[in-house]
């Protein structure tokens, strides 16, 4: 072969790698995953799959148990250790091979639907995650586990369910079946202030702590623009969201609760139109606290270090402020949410799985997370310790908690209520065109209750 | 048309040579060559080539043993793409879950798709094997020389060196390119979606639905019809600027910096070649971050009091410039900060043009008194325009789906406010890319995606099809010497 002809056969060789590059990511990702769950299917002689729990012996000889488990990439040194202790205390009955992958709890449901049979057997999420992760028949049901919980852990799902708060047991449970173990329960949002410019009487109404942020020159900050925090003036004054059986969602915010729909707008437009107020986009919170500019600023305790850094001496933190609506003085809500920990209903191991969901989950290791990254925890004991109690931003977690709603909607919710934010946000509502403000919110109430494709 | 005609005709006129010659193969042939169709190494046996009747007896068994132990389980489902549903019972004795043998209908999809292709590549060897058998046979019978195994092979690096040289990339092709792109052909006859996610859901084919569902009043959501309309136009108008202001501005930058008054012109060029080393995303970012609503690009308006005077005068109703977060402003940001993102590409492309223009034209043009705007108008610009030509077209096309700009420089920054393209998840300046990428991301929505890129693809087809043809006819060329 002359050279001539040699290059030509490489350059068409690389051509074809070039090409290569247009291929398609949906094949490239389910190819890899042959059909091998099918031989799954045979099923043994004698498995009554309801034994009673009681009588469920362990099998004399050990198996050998291998289970992947994700987590967020800054929990990993603490999940490690949390899962040595795992094997550690399980080791009379198995041997564990744990192999532990960096999973980000907010992206979780993306990566696991993208090919449920290739994800980890067990992994964390964010509670708004939950239902489309049950829809898609990702989530292995808890309820079943019962026996295998209490054979080797040595408790029941009732049990379970009674050392969590309430609403990380609701936010787990989808059509009256559990399908996570809570994890945490510091998913939501509270008002972060600079006591030394704003006092704690000023923080109890919005009217006053602007009025009082205005004289220092400061701003306070709250993202409007988002169906999530701007879902706190509805769901204080009395209205709510929730899912249908079609997987539609259901808002009633057109209408009249305590007070009328129009009436809440306006009091959000009489908030967002005062010039010491900021409305900074979703997700540039963190920024805006660290610029300086701001006495006090609606975020959750991921900016607990921004706002200490910001605020210094004066870093406080409490619940939500009151607004005035339809001539009431009415206590903002927020939106609370969960961390939970779950197992693919595709686990090879499901049994062994779960029980390492209920451990990393479990008081101790709740106890664990709290002291080595501060997270707040859903168990009650671990709840109600004084450490927890003396942390500033988790006790005004638990403060807001009061008036907490456990946000379940669809897909569709996001952009309407998004837009109409931003409407409130730019101004583009006129506060006396009471006909203009219905108009948007039936607008609004249309799009986010629209049928599902 | 003629054009398409006359090679419609060809490729028609090639695939009924070839069934007349296997026909004639199977006719005349002796019994060796009818033995064949059974065996497909009886020719060769028979022509004492017997490496080559080991070799294509070897792939004989394979396809058949592919066919019987692999295919025909998918293929068998492929009309109803799966009946049996996932259900799974957790046993406590063995802590695990025992699933039944459920059907995964993507995965019988896909398949299907594969053996199809797998049997088409057979079917055509398996009639050139005939054909080449019957060859064989004449070859023998007028007494010329067979070829030996080692000459057949140094046939592939001379005679048929154009086989080898494509071997690759047309297996490359196959598997990278037109089995994805089957594979999105089919789903968008589905109902793959989230409603019907494998593994614990099946799918099922539902004709032409989805293509129905999307132009039929009410569509893909409420306000589907609204939102499309408004999309297309917007992804239209983008792909005209955006590709004709890089176009302009690269050709009119390289001219500035190959003029001879120009001091240092390879360092400037260097300079516009670092740009583009510096990764898309990076920057992209980094601008969207200067310009949000509280960026540093607005907090020096303000401190300059631009901010101020543009609210005196009724531009806006904000505190700030809402760069790239109001319909219109951000229009006009998005178009000048792809400028000077892909104007560096445009100016290497346009250097190497006008350095190779025949420079006789341009001195004769200058003896005759030509200005230099004349000589730019009617030889510089036809010139380069008729070289660059094809590369404008997929420039357009590229912009069409000019996803990273728009979604890196948007994404997060752009609220809506107008409540009918919110209710269909789109924004004013969303392209029918984005708008897909949202749609699929959040509600896994296969089945539209699918449709909808196919609908995309044919756009862009038909458009680079036709203005190729336009560009790269034949006497052109001629025409311009």
């Amino acid at each position: 072969m002359n050279m001539k002809k040699l290059t030509a056969f490489l350059l068409a060789a690389t051509m074809t790698f070039s090409l290569a590059a247009c291929g398609n990511p949906e094949v490239a990702g389910d190819s890899s995953a042959p059909a091998e769950t099918a031989p799954a299917a045979e099923t043994p002689a004698e498995t009554p799959a309801e034994t009673a729990p009681e009588q469920a012996e362990v099998p004399a000889e050990k198996q050998d148990v291998s289970l992947r488990i994700w987590g967020a990439e800054e929990d990993q040194a603490m999940l490690q250790g949390m899962i040595d202790a795992f094997a550690e205390h399980y080791a009379d009955y198995a041997n564990f091979s744990i192999e532990l992958g960096v999973e980000s709890e907010s992206t979780a449901k993306d990566t696991v639907l993208t090919d449920i049979e290739a994800a980890a057997d067990v992994y964390a999420f964010a509670s708004d995650q939950l239902v489309d992760l049950v829809n898609a028949g990702a989530l292995q049901s808890i309820d079943e586990m019962d026996g295998a919980l209490q054979a080797y852990a040595g408790k029941s799902v009732a049990d379970i369910k009674a050392a969590n708060v309430d609403g990380a047991v609701e936010a787990s449970t989808y059509n009256n079946t559990l399908y996570a173990f809570p994890m945490s329960a510091d998913n939501g949002y509270f008002l972060f202030y600079d006591s030394s410019v704003l006092s704690a009487d000023d923080v109890k109404s919005w009217d006053a702590m602007l009025t009082k942020a205005g004289e220092a020159g400061k701003k306070v900050g709250m993202t409007i623009a988002s169906g999530w925090y701007n879902a706190s003036f509805f769901y204080g004054a009395g209205f709510t969201t929730g899912l249908n059986a079609d997987g539609t969602t259901a808002i009633d915010w057109n209408g009249t609760a305590d007070v009328s729909g129009v009436e809440v707008t306006k009091g959000m437009l009489d908030i967002a139109s005062n010039s010491a107020f900021l409305a900074v986009a979703d997700g540039d919170i963190s920024n805006q606290i660290a610029s300086g500019q701001l006495c006090a600023a609606v975020s959750g305790t991921w900016d607990a270090l921004a706002a200490q850094e910001a605020f210094g001496d004066g870093y406080a933190a409490t619940k939500l402020p009151t607004f005035t609506a339809g001539g009431k003085e009415i206590q903002q809500a927020a939106v609370v949410g969960y961390k939970m920990v779950a197992v693919n209903a595709y686990s090879q191991n499901a049994g062994w799985a779960a029980l390492l969901a209920e451990w990393i989950t479990n008081e101790e290791n709740q106890a664990i997370r709290f002291a080595t990254r501060e997270v707040g925890p859903s168990n009650k004991v671990v709840a109600d310790s004084g450490e927890v109690a003396a942390n500033v931003a988790i006790a005004a977690l638990a403060e807001q908690s009061a008036y907490g709603v456990v946000q379940t909607v669809g897909g569709n919710f996001w952009d309407p209520t998004a837009t109409f934010g931003e409407m409130i946000a730019q101004g583009s509502l006129v506060r006396d065109d009471d006909a203009a403000i219905q108009t948007a919110l039936d607008t609004m109430v249309e799009g986010v209750s629209a049928a599902v494709q | 048309m003629e054009r398409v005609k006359t090679a419609l005709g060809s490729f028609f006129g090639a695939i009924g040579g070839f069934f007349k010659k296997f026909g004639t193969a199977v006719a005349q042939g002796d019994i060796f060559v009818k033995l064949s169709l059974l065996w497909m190494g009886a020719g060769y046996c028979r022509r004492k080539q017997f490496i080559k009747a080991i070799l294509i007896t070897i792939f004989e068994v394979a396809v058949i043993a592919f066919t019987f132990g692999f295919a025909l389980d998918y293929v068998s489902k492929f009309s109803t793409l799966g009946t049996v549903q996932q259900e799974s019972v957790f046993n406590v004795m063995t802590m695990k879950n025992e699933f039944n043998d459920y059907d995964h209908s993507f995965l019988i999809l896909l398949m299907s798709l594969v053996s199809f292709v797998v049997w088409i590549i057979f079917a055509v060897i398996y009639l050139n094997n005939v054909i080449h058998a019957f060859e064989l046979q004449k070859l023998e019978e007028s007494g010329k020389h067979i070829n030996t195994f080692r000459e057949d092979m140094r046939e592939f690096l001379n005679r048929k060196f154009h086989i080898t040289l494509l071997t690759l990339p047309v297996v490359g092709i196959i598997i990278f390119t037109v089995i994805p792109f089957f594979v999105l052909f089919l789903v968008a006859f589905t109902n793959y979606d989230q409603q019907h996610m494998p593994p614990s859901a099946l799918f099922t084919w539902v004709g032409f639905r989805n293509f129905r569902d999307l132009f039929s009043s009410g569509g893909l959501t409420v306000t589907f019809g609204y939102a499309f309309v408004r999309v297309l136009a917007w992804t239209l108008i983008w792909a005209v600027f955006a590709t004709f202001t890089t176009y302009i501005g690269g050709i009119l930058l390289s001219l500035l910096i190959n003029h001879k008054n120009t001091k240092l012109p390879r360092m400037w060029r260097t300079l516009f070649i670092i740009t583009i080393a510096v990764p898309q995303f990076v920057s992209l970012l980094l601008v969207r971050n200067f310009f949000a609503n509280n960026g540093i690009a607005n907090t020096f308006c303000a401190n300059i009091g631009l901010t101020g005077w543009l609210r005196d005068i009724g531009a806006i109703s904000t505190s700030y410039i809402p760069f790239l977060s109001a319909p219109g402003w951000a229009h006009v940001m998005i178009v000048i900060i792809n400028i000077w993102v892909g104007v560096p590409y445009q100016m290497l492309i346009a250097t190497g043009v006008l350095m190779n223009i025949p420079t006789e034209q341009m001195e004769s043009a200058k003896i005759d008194g030509a200005t230099p705007r004349q000589i730019f108008v009617h030889i510089t610009m036809p010139y380069v325009l008729f070289i660059t030509g094809p590369s404008l077209v997929t420039d357009f096309v590229k912009n069409i789906n000019n996803f990273n700009v728009i979604f890196l420089l948007t994404n997060g920054v752009f609220t809506t406010t107008n409540q009918l393209m919110a209710n269909s998840q789109a924004k004013e300046v969303d392209l029918l890319v984005t708008w897909l990428y949202t749609l699929t991301q959040d509600y896994y929505n296969y089945k539209m995606a699918s449709a909808i890129g196919i609908i995309v693809f044919l756009i862009c087809a038909v458009f680079t099809l036709v203005s190729f043809n336009r560009l790269i006819q034949g006497d052109r060329e001629e025409a311009y010497r």
